[in-house]
């Protein structure tokens, strides 16, 4: 169809999709709809609000720890207590708050940058977010309970088998574990899905947004690395509940193996959560540069080689258990070599601003932290890549610093940095820049003035995970620093809340592109309606928004009775089918309940496991189970004539 | 066919479009979405295997000898029929994926029934395939190891049967079979090449290595 010049009906036809558009993709009002819906934006928004919480909850672990070390014999908490802070912190930090919100600006930006309806496979997303929350519910509700986990975020055995930590807190940890990697794996296969099939027409594999190819890769890295921890994390729970030997010297088991298994994941998870970083880095600095990316190919391939040698580099954190010099040498020099492709992107970075029309908002604020913060963290990790300097701070808190700069400035200075480029895109309304400053160099200082001491307390020869040290050590004076650092660290975060809290009522209002960005998630109002685009846009070159001329063509003649969307091929993104999505369903919750009761249920007793692989099975049963073809056909026609199955939910705006 | 709907002697329109209306709703393969999401869960099924397979050999290490004496090897009768069924249900599994893409119902259904029966029965002799093992999981590391393994296999073998159960079931209903079903039928049978031929090295793995040493 093809409208001929200057049609009068033009705008009325676009009217009348986005109605029917809406009609079709409205979930259900009130809770049902809360409980059903299958919009990646909604479920999105779910994942970053409940790993914000955690991440609160988890800082305000921090808080107490460092209140506790603020001087010598401090008796704010016993050991017990503080061996459950610092395990749930650095659980909830990487398991519940780091990789979650990853995927979860993946889930949202993927489908709205390749301009598409909906995220692949959408009630898999639904089932993915609950399947989080339970585990997170589980961790928090156990630590509430004081039978919170207790061995260390990476749960060497033998302290965390059966023999040294009995009773479920450690439990609670290895069904926590397999809850999120669940999530984390599910959300992998719909973006690489999503990626392969469902780009708009011309988003040639050459012109992915570099922000795509972060998360592309990242799920990648996800498939085998949480694979492997899963499957350990099973390991340690049968250890555990039915007596088998994995980690038992005394019948064959060898704890080094859980070590290998679980950096084999451990290590790339750093990367799973860097590389989104560096593709949030490489979204904003063209909007905030007036320029397209510098070395779009050097930072694909940069992204690729991270994403490969970061599976090659997991013995450098087993550096002092034995290893023969082969080996040590190799990882030393593998270690050496992750640290140059990271290199390549900076280099990249800076070119783009060096080149660029830079404006210095928040966001680039954020940047520049980015920048210094995780620099000064790489550097550390070049030293500590060397076996005989890391024999030397090995479980001081020099490594402390060091995963902390990497970890804060490589992902959670970018991820603030997405947060004041994307919210005018989640809520219509933009941070407030005044707070935002104050809440950056609150947030820089703090981190500083909290992490830095600590590479000296290391040097000096204070161990992580002591619960208090004793007076004339010469630690007191950092320890006290590091501390009122923290708090400043909170302050910014509280600085945050309220900015957000203040925004959503005050916030200036954003119009669709307020940047004049030059990816396609800007093509469509903001928030984008629950179909994302009235028509799938087609993509000219690599900067989609800012190549585009007046003229271009749009996609038509996709169903309006249906959930249909556009799939392309994989590397050209020539128009290939069309593909039905499913409607809203309950079937992703009862499916994560079911296998809640499976996991949380196995800690006490084995049948549970086949109870809830029960459940599941008519779980997935009814989720596959298609509707009669009349009751399609009567959905349908229904959509078709106004009468929507729900009451339609209007069209915020006007799409491209 | 995909063109842009521009007629060349028509008038200059104010937008050209691209019609998708006439593109397929059914398709095979990797030009399926669905297909991906199955090749995305052999991967991770695929990768836990593969680090049950690397914890035994790694485990392997800890014992003078495989299996740990007094523990004799495994019998071998049981699992080489189950991995006969299993080898021998990729013959429906082959021809169902034939008759799925010729849209044939009938075929399908024979296909897929058959299939269902093979898996059936290579389920219901693995769990007797257990007994051979002759050992427990809680005796040492070397029982853990082998158990996990035939128990995640089997674990996916009966979520297999069952998926294929649920295929059948829609077959025979014509009140809910749509063309599109068809691509789920290609899609099980794609899945049953993996499950049954990832046995091979495991079987291999589990039942030859402790007889070789």
């Amino acid at each position: 169809m093809a409208p001929a010049p200057g049609d009068p009906h033009e705008d009325e036809r676009l009217d009348e999709m986005h109605e029917r558009l809406a009609r079709v993709h409205a979930d259900a009002p009130g809770l049902w709809g809360w409980l059903t819906t299958t919009d990646h934006k909604r479920i999105a928004k779910r994942y970053v609000v409940t790993a914000m919480a955690f991440f609160v909850l988890a800082g305000i672990d921090a808080l107490i720890m460092r209140l506790q070390l603020a001087r010598p014999e401090g008796g704010l908490v016993g050991p017990d207590a503080y061996n459950q802070l610092f395990t749930v912190h650095g659980s909830t930090m990487m398991f519940l708050f780091a990789v979650p919100i990853m995927e979860a600006l993946g889930l949202y930006f993927v489908p709205l940058m390749v301009g598409t309806r909906n995220v692949a496979f959408p009630r898999l997303n639904a089932f993915g977010y609950w399947t989080y929350l339970i585990g997170g519910v589980l961790l928090w509700g156990a630590f509430f309970l004081d039978v919170g986990p207790d061995a260390g975020w990476f749960a060497y055995v033998p302290l965390s088998g059966p023999a040294f930590s009995p009773g479920k807190r450690m439990d609670v940890w290895s069904q926590m574990i397999t809850f999120t990697e669940i999530a984390a794996l599910v959300s992998a296969v719909e973006i690489i899905a999503t990626v392969m099939h469902q780009k708009a027409p011309g988003m040639s594999i050459a012109r992915l947004p570099i922000f795509v190819w972060a998360m592309l890769v990242t799920s990648f890295m996800v498939l085998f690395a949480m694979s492997t921890v899963a499957t350990a994390s099973i390991f340690l729970a049968m250890d555990r509940l039915i007596g088998t030997h994995f980690f038992n010297v005394a019948e064959g088991g060898d704890p080094i193996l859980w070590q290998h298994l679980f950096w084999f994941f451990g290590h790339p998870e750093v990367y799973i959560i860097f590389l989104p970083a560096t593709g949030i880095v490489s979204s904003v600095l063209p909007a905030f540069t007036r320029r397209p990316v510098f070395g779009y190919p050097a930072i694909v391939v940069s992204t690729i080689a991270t994403g490969v040698i970061g599976y090659t580099v997991w013995v450098h954190h087993m550096f002092n258990i034995g290893l023969p010099v082969l080996a040590g040498s190799f990882f030393t020099a593998a270690s050496l070599l992750v640290a140059v492709p990271t290199a390549v992107q900076i280099f990249c970075w800076i070119a783009t601003i060096w080149t660029g029309r830079p404006r210095l908002t928040t966001t680039m604020l954020f940047v520049g932290g980015f920048f210094v913060t995780f620099i000064i963290g790489g550097l550390t990790g070049v030293q500590i890549a060397s076996m005989a300097f890391d024999a030397q701070v090995h479980d001081t808190f020099f490594i402390v610093a060091h995963f902390h700069y990497v970890l804060i400035g490589g992902a959670v200075f970018p991820l603030f940095a997405g947060f004041y480029y994307w919210f005018p895109k989640w809520t219509g309304r933009h941070l407030g820049e005044g707070l935002g400053t104050l809440h950056f160099w609150l947030f820089f200082i703090g981190m500083q003035v909290t992490f830095f001491p600590m590479h000296q307390l290391g040097l000096d020869g204070m161990p992580r995970r002591v619960y208090t040290y004793v007076d004339g050590l010469g630690w007191n004076g950092l320890n006290l620093l590091a501390t009122v650092g923290a708090f400043t660290f909170a302050a910014a975060v509280l600085v945050f809340l309220a900015n957000v809290a203040w925004s959503l009522r005050h916030g200036a209002r954003a119009d669709a592109d307020p940047w004049v960005a030059d990816t396609l998630e800007w093509a469509t109002s903001s928030p984008p309606p629950a179909y994302n685009f009235a028509h799938i846009p087609v993509v000219r070159g690599r900067s989609a928004l800012w190549d585009r001329t007046p003229n271009d063509p749009i996609v038509v003649g996709l169903s309006t009775k249906r959930r249909e969307v556009l799939l392309t091929t994989l590397l050209d993104a020539e128009p290939d089918s069309r593909h039905e999505h499913p409607w809203p369903s309950i079937h992703p919750l009862l499916a994560a309940l079911a296998v809640g009761v499976l996991f949380v249920g196995a800690i006490f007793h084995p049948a549970a496991v086949l109870v809830g692989g029960a459940l599941f099975c008519a779980a997935a049963f009814g989720w596959g189970w298609p509707r009669k073809k009349s009751e399609i056909h009567a959905i349908e026609h229904a959509l078709e004539h106004g009468h929507a199955h729900h009451p339609p939910a209007a069209p915020s705006r006007r799409t491209a | 066919m995909t063109s842009l709907a521009h007629p060349p002697d028509a008038p200059p329109p104010a937008r050209l479009t691209i019609d998708v209306s006439e593109l397929p709703t059914t398709t095979f393969g990797r030009r399926n979405l669905n297909w991906w999401g199955t090749v995305g869960f052999m991967a991770i099924e695929g990768t836990t295997m593969i680090v049950a397979a690397a914890a035994l050999l790694y485990i392997r290490g800890n014992f003078d000898s495989w299996p740990p004496r007094p523990i004799l090897p495994p019998h071998l009768g049981v699992p080489s029929l189950v991995l006969l069924l299993l080898l021998v249900k990729l013959v429906p599994a082959w021809y169902a994926i034939d008759s799925a893409q010729r849209l044939d119902r009938a075929a399908s259904r024979r296909w897929m029934a058959l299939a269902l029966l093979l898996g059936t029965a290579a389920t219901a002799f693995r769990l007797l395939e257990f007994d051979s093992l002759n050992v427990r999981w809680d005796t040492n590391a070397y029982g853990s190891i082998v158990w996990t393994i035939l128990g995640l296999h089997t674990f996916l073998l009966v979520f297999d049967v069952l998926e294929t159960a649920a295929i059948l079931l829609l077959l025979g209903d014509e009140e809910r079979l749509r063309t599109k079903h068809y691509a789920d039928v290609e899609d099980a049978s794609v899945y049953e090449f993996f499950l049954s031929l990832s046995w091979v090295p495991l079987f291999l793995l589990v039942y030859l290595l402790p007889r070789i040493g």
